[in-house]
């Protein structure tokens, strides 16, 4: 018997923990689509002497800039090398990649590199203190999903409006000499229908979730 | 006497129109004693998904004629996938030189149905030639251990499956198929459809040198996550991210081909 499954992909904003905005993340944008094939182009049977970046995709990284990124690297002759070609999860005040939110209103586009203007971290006038990531998730044989998200504070003395939420996935591969790749680039965008009013010493969370179900 | 006001959120369920399941508009509500009154939040009319795709199956005979062909829509990722993608949220990049060992992983189940931590996120200890791949798909010439592969199984897809119920093997005995590469393609962003599409596609073809008929009854789709050093492997995990029962049976003649197209569509803003 056939069954299918479906996969849903949701946004949901909370103020200060009551649920402002719940809807359908419509936004994958093309880079998503490209580190997907970079990732899959991969062989992963590489033996165990070589080295340099057997598999690769191209991105467009949040400067706008044409990037190659690594899918498949070996270090050559230094220690300690390694990576991950997809990265969200960025640490407490950084707000250069992961769950980002801004304030502007241009319409998504596939070729989106970028938030159409961020909200930097920062305590600031129209700045969020941005905080670490969250990943919750639940698998079973008919309903399954996985979430990340992320909270910002408002400590900038005044209103902070949103109207645009987005993730920034990063890749970085290094050895002990050098970070051989570090790129930023945006995987999803989503533009509210209507702007989330974050009052001061407020806190707003964002929640990408993705979910599989029969 | 003041008016009450009561705020509510109503998430209608869903409904069928001309056959396709959509969900009602989300509303926002304010009521009153006499009165209440909506504005919509936002379309949740279900939107495309995400990630979808269909598969191809193109069956030749031993002269290079069509004998079958079909396209059949992609049913069935299944949590493996979900899995990988949590692990994704979870690296961080970004860690001093210095460091070695490993920053992100995941649980996936592996084709032999045991829990295995998959690394996201490794960097190898003082040995050379340190790296990886989380989530590599394409296959070498007759490797049926990931990539495309093919079964004969009929079992119904549930989401915690973690391999073919009945996998055809590589090989050019009785039952067996001879596996080709796989093949993965690059073709682009469709902005001729609304929301517009970027499609990539997995292909591999399948030799039948078996000597009688052999037939196709499912697809999967095995990734692997290798990580490796000059000290040895250090991970090489295969793990089922697709199953897909098709809805015809496909029968390759001896001396004839299959090749099966995977192509995914990623629906973009």
């Amino acid at each position: 018997m056939r069954a299918r499954t479906k996969i849903r992909a949701e946004v949901i904003l909370e103020v200060d923990g009551r649920e402002v905005y719940r809807g359908p993340s419509s936004s994958f944008v093309t880079n998503f689509s490209k580190l997907l094939l970079g990732m899959l182009s991969a062989p992963g049977n590489t033996a165990i002497g070589s080295s340099g970046a057997i598999a690769s995709t191209t991105v467009t990284d949040t400067d706008g800039l044409s990037k190659t990124v690594w899918t498949e690297w070996y270090a050559s002759g230094t220690y300690r090398g390694g990576g991950t070609p997809m990265a969200m999860g960025a640490p407490d005040n950084d707000s250069s990649f992961g769950v980002v939110v801004g304030s502007g209103t241009t319409p998504v586009s596939p070729s989106d590199y970028n938030p159409s203007s961020l909200i930097p971290h920062g305590t600031s006038t129209g700045q969020l203190d941005y905080e670490p990531h969250t990943v919750t998730s639940s698998y079973s044989s008919t309903s399954s999903y996985v979430e990340i998200s992320r909270s910002f504070v408002n400590r900038s003395g005044a209103d902070v409006i949103v109207r645009e939420v987005g993730l920034i996935s990063r890749s970085y591969w290094k050895d002990l000499s050098a970070v051989r790749q570090d790129i930023k680039y945006l995987i999803a965008r989503d533009v509210l229908p209507n702007p989330i009013l974050i009052p001061n010493l407020s806190s707003l969370t964002v929640r990408y979730r993705i979910s599989l179900s029969l | 006497m003041p008016r009450e006001k009561i705020n509510l959120n109503i998430d209608v369920s869903t409904v069928v129109v001309q056959g396709r399941e959509v969900k009602l508009p989300f509303l926002k509500c304010e009521a009153s004693v006499d009165v209440i009154r909506c504005e919509k939040l936002t379309d949740v009319i279900e939107k495309e998904e995400p990630v979808r795709g269909f598969i191809e199956v193109d069956v030749r005979d031993s002269e290079g004629r069509v004998v079958q062909r079909g396209r059949h829509e992609m049913r069935s990722f299944v949590n493996n996938l979900l899995r990988m993608l949590e692990g994704f949220m979870r690296a961080v990049g970004g860690v001093a030189l210095e460091f070695w060992g490993v920053v992100a992983s995941t649980t996936v189940i592996a084709l032999d149905g045991s829990s295995q931590t998959t690394w996201i996120e490794r960097y190898a200890p003082d040995s050379y030639y340190g790296g990886g791949t989380p989530m590599a798909l394409k296959a070498g010439d007759n490797d049926d251990s990931y990539g495309i592969i093919v079964g004969s199984g009929t079992t119904t897809v549930t989401l915690d499956q973690y391999s073919l119920a009945s996998k055809i093997p590589h090989g050019t005995g009785a039952g067996q198929l001879d596996y080709d590469p796989v093949t993965v393609e690059d073709l682009g962003l469709d902005t001729s459809v609304s929301p517009p599409v970027y499609r990539l596609r997995v292909i591999r073809a399948f030799k039948n040198l078996s000597g009688g008929d052999v037939s196709i009854s499912e697809v999967g789709l095995v990734a692997r996550a290798y990580w490796k050093d000059s000290g040895g492997l250090r991970q090489d995990i295969k793990y089922l991210i697709a199953r897909d029962v098709l809805p015809t049976s496909y029968t390759v003649p001896n001396g004839g081909s299959a090749t099966v197209a995977v192509t995914v569509e990623v629906v973009l803003g």
